[in-house]
């Protein structure tokens, strides 16, 4: 019925008549509704007593009707309605076609009040949260360790696997990039007071201290942290680890434990794998930029570092991988049933996993000057 | 209503020939035909599992079959454009899929920011009158889709699929998941939208009572094979499904639904 003649053409509407009445002919809809309302302004303030024509309207649609019956509200009078049409406009007519509620608007300034309060309402309970979490953690992975026998191999191999082995490539590729940046940087650098002999040192010292661990606990944060996040969000809004409440059966022991324990297992040798990768990076960029032997390299490397570098960068690992299973564990368990919070949480996880950690290195690195390492 | 006596002159709206969808070795569906007529209400009924989602899809071009070809209007439906098919078809999804970043308001009003160049103020009242159309109040328009509960949702994904007033809607399992009451008042708002409106529509259900009581005619789909006809057609079917299907205990309250439905009607 409607527009059915005008399958495949755009639908026109014709307005004829003058004085005190109108015909409409052709179709009254979505497409047509503005060039009749347009043309009916001007009509309708002229006159009072009025009445439109639609006997010769080939189509009518919901908005349409709602046009005619809004005329009809303004006693303009409809002539020759049409038996099909005429249910519509009953239809449309009988409904009480209430304006759209606004929301309330709020001056920016008190927006932004609101904002700052709500902000430090959240940062509050965010903190209380992270420590509840982390005390909940520790003293899991306490009776974890005086109870071995309640560990999930499988899960933690799983977990190693998925976090440790797969990142390895990346972990890689990471690790001779930076020692390339830091490289290039020292030369130009250090070359006008001919020392540049010095950035194998340099690069063996910064990637060996700060820049292996850092880099590889980012690349983790990122890569999986939101994978806890997501993982455990998306159990959590499809009602999974309700599930498992409900067979007695603790979520915490099932699906955080190993992720923890897994990337306390990795993160350390991840480290060590950006180490030795970093170092040859800079193994690398002696023999193309100072013409130094790899065997030369070596050597100077040997006399640059110290085993306590290599230590105090290992020594942040677990702490770091420590923190980024806790957050991302943590966001996981704070989805809300839709699909919408996990990206949300997700989100969250990783830039608070991020944060935590650049703090955390800032907080070693004034500690083992303290300490004299 | 009229739809049985067009039928017999006018072409379909739709039409669905030698359909064959596959899944790995499972054959769903086995070259089905299926004619929509014009002004009808169809249901698509079939056991979990029996292929009535995919052939809902595969009718409004979401999924491409194995083979076989879908017509609206006569046209294969690949080669209609977004915005023809956007004004000719409606479809409410089985969760609603209702974009949860958008109010009810602005969900409605989104296909018509898209396809036309209606001003704001005109959109909103077109919007007001869907969601009023769809039996939710002015009031929960402003809502966003977390706050509302499963049958509200339900409507106000069938006033967005409503927005630019197609002529075919499609409805999967409109009334799943809800109590009934609330399933019995969509089912009152598909056949008033249906009337009032003139729409064509293709529900998929396995509801028993919106079958027998909403639907001109059913297509049942066993083992890949498509049974059509009205429900007394189908009543005396020697398919055991169908058999099964119509004269279970379930099917008895539905059919005396249907009877009261049908006096009043």
């Amino acid at each position: 019925m409607a527009g059915a003649s005008s399958k495949s053409s755009t639908p026109m509407l014709a307005i004829e008549g003058e004085g005190d009445r109108l015909s409409f002919e052709g179709v009254l809809g979505l497409c047509t509704l503005t060039q009749a309302r347009q043309a009916l302004e001007h009509w309708r303030k002229q006159r009072k007593s009025r009445v439109l024509d639609v006997s010769k309207l080939s189509g009518l649609d919901t908005p349409g009707a709602m046009f005619l019956c809004e005329l009809r509200d303004k006693h303009v009078e409809l002539a020759g309605v049409q038996s099909e049409h005429a249910a519509l406009l009953e239809l449309i007519g009988g409904l009480p076609r209430k304006p759209l509620t606004k929301p309330p608007t709020i001056a920016r300034w008190r927006q932004l009040v609101i904002q700052l309060g709500k902000g430090a309402d959240d940062f509050w309970h965010d903190s209380l949260d992270i420590l509840t979490f982390v005390g909940r953690s520790l003293s899991a992975f306490g009776h974890a360790l005086r109870h071995p026998s309640s560990l999930r191999p499988a899960s933690i191999s799983r977990q190693i696997a998925e976090t440790g082995i797969h990142a390895l490539p990346i972990v890689a590729l990471m690790a001779v990039m930076i020692s390339i940046v830091i490289g290039y940087q020292s030369v130009a650098q250090l070359r006008p007071y001919g020392g540049e002999d010095f950035t194998i040192s340099l690069i063996a010292v910064s990637v060996l201290r700060e820049m292996g661990v850092l880099i590889t606990a980012i690349m983790v944060a990122g890569r999986s942290g939101s994978a806890f996040t997501a993982e455990i969000g998306v159990m959590k809004a499809r009602e999974e680890i309700d599930a498992l409440n409900s067979m007695g059966l603790e979520p915490f022991d099932l699906l955080v434990l190993p992720r923890m324990i897994g990337l306390i297992i990795t993160l350390p040798l991840l480290t060590f794998f950006a180490d030795i990768m970093g170092l040859l990076g800079g193994a690398m960029i002696a023999q193309s930029l100072l013409h130094i032997s790899l065997s030369q390299d070596l050597e100077r490397v040997r006399e640059a570092v110290s085993i306590s570098d290599f230590g105090v960068g290992l020594i942040k690992a677990p702490v770091f991988a420590f923190f980024i299973a806790t957050v991302g564990c943590m966001h996981g368990l704070r989805v809300r049933g839709s699909a919408e919070s996990v990206g949300r949480e997700t989100t969250r996880a990783v830039v608070k996993a991020i944060f935590l950690v650049i703090v955390f290195d800032a907080l070693f690195s004034v500690f083992f000057e303290k300490v004299g390492l | 209503m009229s739809a049985a006596a067009r039928s017999q002159h006018a072409e379909p709206i739709l039409s669905a020939r030698g359909i064959v969808n596959c899944f790995g070795k499972q054959r769903v569906h086995d070259k089905v035909d299926l004619d929509v007529e014009a002004g009808e209400v169809l249901g698509i009924a079939g056991g979990s599992g029996s292929g009535k989602s995919v052939l809902l899809k595969t009718l409004i071009g979401l999924h491409r079959p194995d083979s076989g070809k879908v017509l609206i209007e006569g046209k294969p439906i690949e080669a209609i454009s977004a915005d023809e098919k956007a004004a000719l078809i409606g479809v409410l999804f089985q969760q609603g899929a209702l974009f949860s970043s958008l109010s009810v308001a602005q969900n409605v009003m989104l296909p018509m920011r898209e396809y036309t160049d209606l001003p704001v103020s005109e959109q909103e009242k077109i919007a007001a009158v869907k969601i009023e159309l769809t039996g939710l109040s002015a009031d929960s328009a402003m809502k966003f889709p977390a706050q509302l509960s499963g049958g509200m949702v339900k409507r106000a994904a069938l006033a967005r699929a409503l927005a630019l007033d197609p002529r075919m809607l499609f409805l999967d399992e409109p009334t799943s998941d809800l109590d009934p009451l609330t399933a019995g008042g969509i089912d009152e708002l598909i056949m008033q939208l249906n009337r009032g409106l003139g729409l064509t529509v293709v529900i998929v259900t396995h509801d028993l009572t919106t079958l027998l009581t909403v639907c001109d005619r059913v297509a049942v789909l066993v083992e890949g094979k498509i049974t059509v006809g009205t429900v007394d057609q189908l009543a005396r079917s020697h398919d055991p499904w169908i058999r099964e299907f119509l004269h279970g205990p379930r099917a008895q309250g539905a059919m005396n639904a249907r009877k009261s439905n049908h006096g009043i009607r």
